[in-house]
């Protein structure tokens, strides 16, 4: 995934629609981007405000924006899915077949683009996943973030029972031992109900941070309680990840994957 | 993508499977994870206090084959080392010996920092003071 924001997020850039952001843009606005054919100003959608050309996709848009929408992470998701089905029609490449070599690749890039961005909103843990990317938060790749003590012992201790179960099924299968299988599949079963209700703990605790995050937007001094709300919503991913993996282990071995 | 023939080997022979005693005043127990991916990794080593030699090493990791492949290799480069050689191991040495691609760099990072982590626990054990570079990777973020 392409992402170069590593400052913190300043909310509603390149977001004209958006009247729920409260900071520095509200003295400005919209961007001031002009049309690359009419060269009035644009009003900063996919098309010209004043000549419906399409737009060039601004360098550091993100994905909130590509569908006017604030930061937000309780969205209303049919309405995200109606907006891309909407927006899948105005910008395929087929409506610009007669249009200039130029606009053709502003089409495909801005469908390429929205699909990138449809896909990372409608989950709302690659949403908030997206968020925290954006801002520096959680990288991708080589940087630490470390978990809780607790949590890495909790964790080896769940993967070490299900690595037991796992072994007596492989070792214990012969002859006599048909009994113990029947067993083992309702000790797996068990072990991953318990897993699923721990995803289903985090989830909702991920739900009420989620409406805390929105809360914050509407702040005008908000930064320090936005980054405060930032780092638990990454203490809980973190947490989050380890469990789902669990639950994903677990179903493998039950053969449901 | 593709793992790499070590990966792979270390993968399907993993070195040096198993656990330690915890307790043991000479075994020193590093347990770090990768958020990211879920994965989880114990490394533990059993310290000569005399000569400060690393004679036994063990692992356990769940995760990918990369993470596997890292701490096995880990746990063969560290074995006969003393303290301060094994400490010295960088995670690059680890992406050079497996060639990890770019996505799984943080798979030998964790390696490198199991190491440390087991170091430091059993010069806690030990009585010794932490020193700047375990105090430094034993602290959280």
């Amino acid at each position: 995934m392409g992402c170069a924001g590593f400052s913190a997020p300043t909310l509603g850039e390149g977001d004209p629609e958006n009247s729920m952001t409260a900071t520095r843009t509200q003295t400005e606005p919209t961007p001031s981007l002009s049309c690359w054919s009419c060269k009035a100003p644009s009003g900063g959608g996919h098309f010209c405000a004043a000549c419906g050309k399409i737009q060039p996709l601004p360098r550091d848009a993100d994905y909130f924006a590509f569908f006017a929408l604030p930061q937000k992470l309780q969205i209303d998701e049919p309405g995200l899915e109606q907006r891309f089905h909407q927006l899948s029609w105005k910008l395929h490449p087929d409506n610009f077949v007669k249009a200039s070599e130029y606009e053709r690749n502003l089409a495909l890039e801005r469908s390429s683009e929205l699909n990138d961005a449809y896909r990372m909103l409608r989950d709302p843990i690659s949403r908030v996943e997206y968020l925290l990317l954006r801002a520096g938060v959680r990288k991708e790749g080589t940087t630490k973030q470390q978990a809780p003590p607790e949590l890495l012992e909790e964790v080896f201790e769940l993967n070490e029972s299900l690595d037991e179960l796992r072994e007596a099924k492989s070792e214990g299968l012969p002859s006599e031992a048909r009994g113990d299988l029947t067993e083992l599949r309702a000790k797996l079963t068990e072990a991953q109900q318990n897993f699923q209700q721990k995803l289903a703990e985090v989830d909702a605790e991920l739900n009420a941070v989620f409406a805390e995050w929105d809360q914050t937007l509407a702040q005008p001094d908000g930064d320090a309680a936005r980054k405060a709300v930032m780092a638990k919503l990454n203490e809980l991913l973190n947490r989050r990840s380890y469990i789902r993996n669990l639950v994903r282990n677990v179903g493998e071995e039950l053969g449901q994957n | 993508m593709a793992y790499s023939d070590k990966v792979i080997d270390h993968y399907n022979n993993p070195r040096n499977v198993g656990s330690l005693d915890k307790k043991d005043q000479n075994v020193g127990t590093g347990l770090v994870g990768a958020p990211e991916c879920g994965d989880v990794m114990k490394l533990q080593m059993k310290i000569n206090p005399e000569t400060r030699v690393i004679e036994d090493a063990k692992f356990k990791t769940f995760g990918c084959g990369s993470a596997i492949a890292s701490s096995s290799l880990a746990t063969e480069w560290v074995r006969g080392k003393t303290v301060e050689e094994a400490l010295a191991i960088k995670n690059t040495d680890i992406v050079r010996e497996l060639s990890l691609p770019p996505v799984k760099i943080h798979c030998s990072v964790l390696a490198e920092d199991a190491i440390k982590a087991a170091i430091s626990d059993w010069k806690k054990k030990a009585g010794e003071e932490q020193t700047a570079e375990a105090s430094a990777t034993s602290a959280h973020s």
